[in-house]
């Protein structure tokens, strides 16, 4: 319907300049159906922050199936002197369960399988599962307090990335993109990244990355890596540059003719996305070219970096991209629903993510990128503290919960070796200083500033932003 | 009239209505003058019901302003005096509209004696009248100066008025913070700016004003407003606080709101007992109200510092130098950077501060660089990383005053260009990784006072020299990175759970 409007409005605008015929109406008509001017013109929503970024990129190393927090970050001694007790009604007070749990008699208390040490000038207390984050806690601001309103892996993951449990909404990284443009014009200011743990976890959808109703040049690009990184990027055997070169300029004439005819922008957005996969048949392989990195590199890394597609050759690779000026890299790793066989299936997940998400932290700090870009770590919500099928010393299982889960982020425009908020005893409600979704949203925008408040898209009858009608900046978090 | 003695939320309801009511017997009146004057001179004609028919509206919608004008008083906070002519003004107005409606009535008209005389004065006493109360009333709204304060010269000189005040939004800088009176120099400012404009002698809301300091110590109808030592728990500080949609929130939204560094300046004085006599360097100068302090001035304040937690404090306040009024960069300046190749972006919506990065113009070098020099007061962030500059563009560099961020890694610049970078006040960021810097040019950076971050990593500096410079600059934070060895150790020193032998896991 909106298309459909829009049509009909530069139909009848077109008509009104066509018939008075006057220079400045012949002007503004020329520019309006001259593609290559409108290409130049289309800038970014905002064109500029609202005030001075903070931030310039973001690299969301998302957790995918949700990483428990008791067993990595919020330490609940309570829980080891209360281990195999009922969780009592007052502090459940009623909360509702997945379908996994919610035939289950018992709910017993279930305390972290693994050590806790605090860690770093700010004391944070971190598990013996993740070693190497141990060493790095004084670059990073802990959130311990972040809640959600999904209870089941794809809408809440829907939610964290789009604002919204429905599917539809653009996500994070296109806002971005939409609101801020890029800063490299030869690469997208959105990338995507996929790597997963263990086998057989949550999948992940394409809609997750989707730019939903904002123009389609601001949808997630999935990279791989390896010697392909980006599908059916490389030209054909037997096609050369310059060829491809004049087939796409004799194709952006025949667009130029349909948009006379049709006025669809997104024919507009097809050509835009034409340019800008000819100029990455450039960037792109020297971009990603990791030849040049040194092995120490890969060692601090660790040994999976050396290995395509694992999360720690990701993060080498979301750090070539950051030293390229984009804008949003969206990391997914799966693997974290461990709703039973907890104990080891965590040591799996945590192996493949630790030394990397570290040194990750480490690299970009001693480039002196962290000064401007943000590293985000979290999942979409947190698990229970009582244990899903049987409690036993040595194993048990959690299931979701999205009262509280804890998220830390390093980098720019947020405090060092900082713990925010607390939950109750339990590890099951929030004691004070509650993080929201939206406010988690709404903070990463105003780190890049962006007034989440107006950045918004008008579909449908209705403005939409990312953080829907929600979300306050919380302001001790900032630096 | 129980309505009217004590103002009940129906009384000021229909009062907030005076401004909007107030404006259609203005209309009504001058046209009704207007009419009549070109009827006299014969350039319209049109009969007597027309006139009387306008009068009528006039004097009805002259009393209803006059009405909701008195509800409107009951809220209380206006000057007396201007109110009360005002008041007398706006009756007049109405009663004069009346009369002249009398006389030039049709049933009414002929019924008055001397009617037909009184008709000519009676409407010119009511426009006059209306445009003397209108202006009281302009100046009870928004100021009695408010209409003149832009007398441009040589008017004012003219008119004998007194040379303007400088705006009172712009709090002027401070040549030393520490020396300023901190209630004369740093909090009264503050004031003026944002609250005096309700809160002053002829307009008191809520019976506060902060015009003098005798009256600020008085405080208001509900009691003082600050209590020496306790910031938070200060009324004054608290309606600042609070979200800008509560009712009780100040200023009101849609008037410009305090900065999160003018309400810590604010909170801070009062936790330091509120002294209307010492100046800043008398106080303790906690870490939450530096960074605020120091916006004020050059001058970085001293004093002790307190152990603020940082987690109680919000966040630091923009450098100047990405906030300040900068002029627009020229147009044809950009386009001859942007064939170097160089990406130019605008810091902000709201600001002329430029970002500018080499990202993709591997080639840029040397001689390019003195395209840069003409965006001296835009060019804030400046990336030159991976570019072929080497010392020679730094002598063009050293011409960007307000650099704030200099990125230099993975170039040729060497020891003796950094000389340069000496006299670059703002320069806070500055990255040399990659470079062949040594111990000999980290000696010209000790110099660069603004400096907080120093990255360092691969290059020919020792630990040696960085601990002279850290000595020497004790302020900068230097990042030196992992080397070789430091990489080895950390990849290796750790353990972690073992996992037991992969068994088929299910679920």
């Amino acid at each position: 319907m909106d298309l459909q409007d829009q049509i009909h409005d530069m139909m009848s605008r077109r008509t009104f300049l066509g018939q008075t015929g006057a220079g400045i109406g012949t002007l503004a008509l020329a520019s309006l159906l001259n593609p290559g001017a409108a290409l130049a013109a289309s800038g970014p929503a905002l064109g500029k922050p609202h005030f001075p970024p903070k931030v310039k990129r973001v690299i969301y190393l998302f957790q995918s199936g949700a990483p428990s927090q008791l067993e990595l970050f919020d330490y609940k001694p309570r829980l080891e002197t209360m281990w195999g007790q009922e969780l009592p009604e007052s502090v459940r007070k009623g909360q509702r369960l997945t379908g996994m749990t919610a035939g289950q008699s018992r709910f017993p208390l279930a305390a972290s399988a693994f050590k806790f040490a605090q860690h770093g000038q700010s004391r944070a207390w971190v598990s013996e599962l993740l070693p190497y984050t141990s060493r790095v806690v004084d670059d990073l601001c802990f959130i311990k307090t972040m809640h959600t309103e999904a209870i089941n892996h794809d809408p809440a993951v829907t939610f964290i990335q789009t604002g919204s449990q429905q599917a539809g909404r653009p996500s994070f990284g296109s806002w971005v993109s939409y609101g801020l443009g890029s800063d490299n014009q030869n690469m997208p200011a959105f990338v995507v990244l996929l790597s997963k743990g263990r086998n057989g976890d949550q999948p992940l959808y394409a809609k997750l990355w989707s730019n939903g109703f904002l123009p389609s040049v601001h949808q997630g690009v999935v990279f791989r890596s390896g010697p392909d990184p980006v599908f059916y990027l490389n030209n054909p055997p037997g096609i050369d540059r310059t060829s491809r070169r004049r087939m796409l300029d004799y194709l952006a004439k025949l667009h130029q003719e349909q948009v006379k005819h049709v006025l669809d922008p997104e024919i507009d957005n097809r050509m835009q996305q034409y340019e800008m996969a000819y100029r990455m048949q450039a960037s792109v392989p020297e971009t990603l070219d990791l030849s040049k990195e040194p092995n120490y590199i890969f060692d601090l890394y660790g040994p999976d970096s050396r290995q395509p597609g694992t999360f720690a050759a990701n993060c080498l690779l979301a750090r070539k991209l950051i030293e390229k000026d984009v804008k949003f890299v969206q990391l997914y790793h799966q693997g974290w629903d461990q709703h039973g066989n907890l104990p080891n299936d965590i040591k799996v997940q945590t192996k493949s993510v630790d030394q990397a998400s570290a040194a990750l932290v480490m690299d970009l700090k001693q480039r002196g990128l962290l000064d401007d870009t943000l590293v985000i770590w979290g999942g979409e919500f947190g698990r229970t503290n009582y244990s899903q099928g049987k409690l036993k010393k040595d194993n048990y299982g959690r299931d979701h919960h999205p009262r509280c889960y804890t998220i830390w982020m390093a980098g720019a425009g947020i405090k060092k070796s900082f713990v925010y908020g607390e939950t109750d005893e339990f590890g099951y409600n929030i004691a004070r200083d509650p993080v929201h979704v939206h406010d988690f949203q709404a903070t990463v925008m105003h780190l890049m500033g962006v007034d989440h408040e107006k950045l918004t898209f008008k579909h449908q009858g209705r403005r939409y932003r990312l953080t829907d009608v929600h979300g306050k900046v919380i302001k001790p978090l900032l630096a | 009239m129980i309505l009217l003695q004590a103002p009940s939320d129906w009384a000021l309801f229909f009062g907030h209505f005076h401004p909007l009511i107030v404006h259609l017997p203005i209309g009504f009146l001058f046209i009704a003058g207007l009419l009549e004057v070109g009827r006299r001179l014969g350039a319209v004609s049109l009969t007597d019901s027309v006139i009387s028919l306008i009068l009528f509206w006039s004097a009805v919608s002259a009393t209803v302003a006059c009405l909701f004008g008195y509800l409107l008083s009951l809220g209380g906070g206006y000057e007396a005096e201007i109110l009360e002519e005002h008041q007398w003004q706006g009756i007049g107005v109405a009663v004069f509209a009346w009369v002249a409606w009398l006389v030039k009535s049709e049933r009414f008209g002929d019924r008055i004696p001397f009617g037909s005389l009184l008709y000519v004065p009676a409407l010119v006493v009511s426009i006059v009248l209306l445009m003397v109360a209108g202006h009281h009333g302009g100046a009870l709204t928004h100021g009695s100066d408010y209409l003149t304060q832009y007398t441009p010269e040589p008017f004012r000189s003219l008119a004998g008025m007194p040379p303007r005040k400088e705006s009172e939004v712009a709090i002027k800088p401070l040549a030393d913070v520490n020396q300023a009176l901190v209630y004369e120099q740093v909090v009264n400012p503050i004031l003026q700016a944002r609250c005096v404009q309700c809160h002053n002698a002829e307009k008191s809301k809520g019976d506060l004003r902060f015009d003098t300091a005798e009256m600020l110590r008085k405080g208001g109808e509900g009691g003082p407003v600050f209590v020496p030592g306790k910031g938070l728990d200060s009324e004054l500080i608290k309606r600042c606080l609070l979200p800008l949609d509560d009712d009780e929130h100040m200023p009101p939204k849609g008037k410009t709101q305090l900065t999160d560094s003018q309400v810590a300046i604010l909170s801070w004085w009062i936790d330091q007992g509120a002294p209307f006599d010492k100046k800043v360097a008398d106080l303790t100068v906690t870490d939450a109200v530096k960074p605020a302090l120091a916006q004020l001035g050059s001058g970085a304040p001293a004093g002790g510092s307190s152990a603020a937690p940082a987690a109680a404090t919000g966040p630091a306040p923009e450098p100047e130098v990405l906030t300040m009024q900068v002029p627009a960069a020229d147009a044809g300046a950009l386009e001859t950077v942007r064939k170097t190749g160089l990406l130019v972006m605008p810091l902000s919506k709201e600001q002329n501060q430029l970002e500018v990065s080499a990202v993709n113009a591997r080639a840029f070098g040397d001689a390019d660089a003195a395209a840069l020099t003409a965006l001296d007061e835009q060019l804030v962030w400046l990336k030159l990383s991976n570019t072929s500059v080497g010392d020679g563009a730094l002598t063009q560099i050293a011409k960007l005053k307000n650099l704030h961020k200099l990125h230099l890694e993975q170039t040729k610049i060497t020891d003796a260009g950094l000389k340069n970078l000496k006299g670059l006040p703002h320069l806070t960021y500055l990255n040399l990784y990659g470079t062949a810097i040594s111990d000999a040019g980290l000696a010209e950076l000790a110099g660069i006072k603004s400096l907080r971050t120093l990255y360092l990593w691969q290059t020919k500096v020792t630990p040696a020299g960085i601990a002279q410079l850290k000595k020497a600059a004790p302020q900068l934070e230097i990042i030196g990175g992992l080397n070789e060895q430091a990489i080895a150790t950390f990849a290796t020193s750790v353990t972690q759970p073992a996992i037991e032998s992969p068994k088929a896991t299910k679920q």
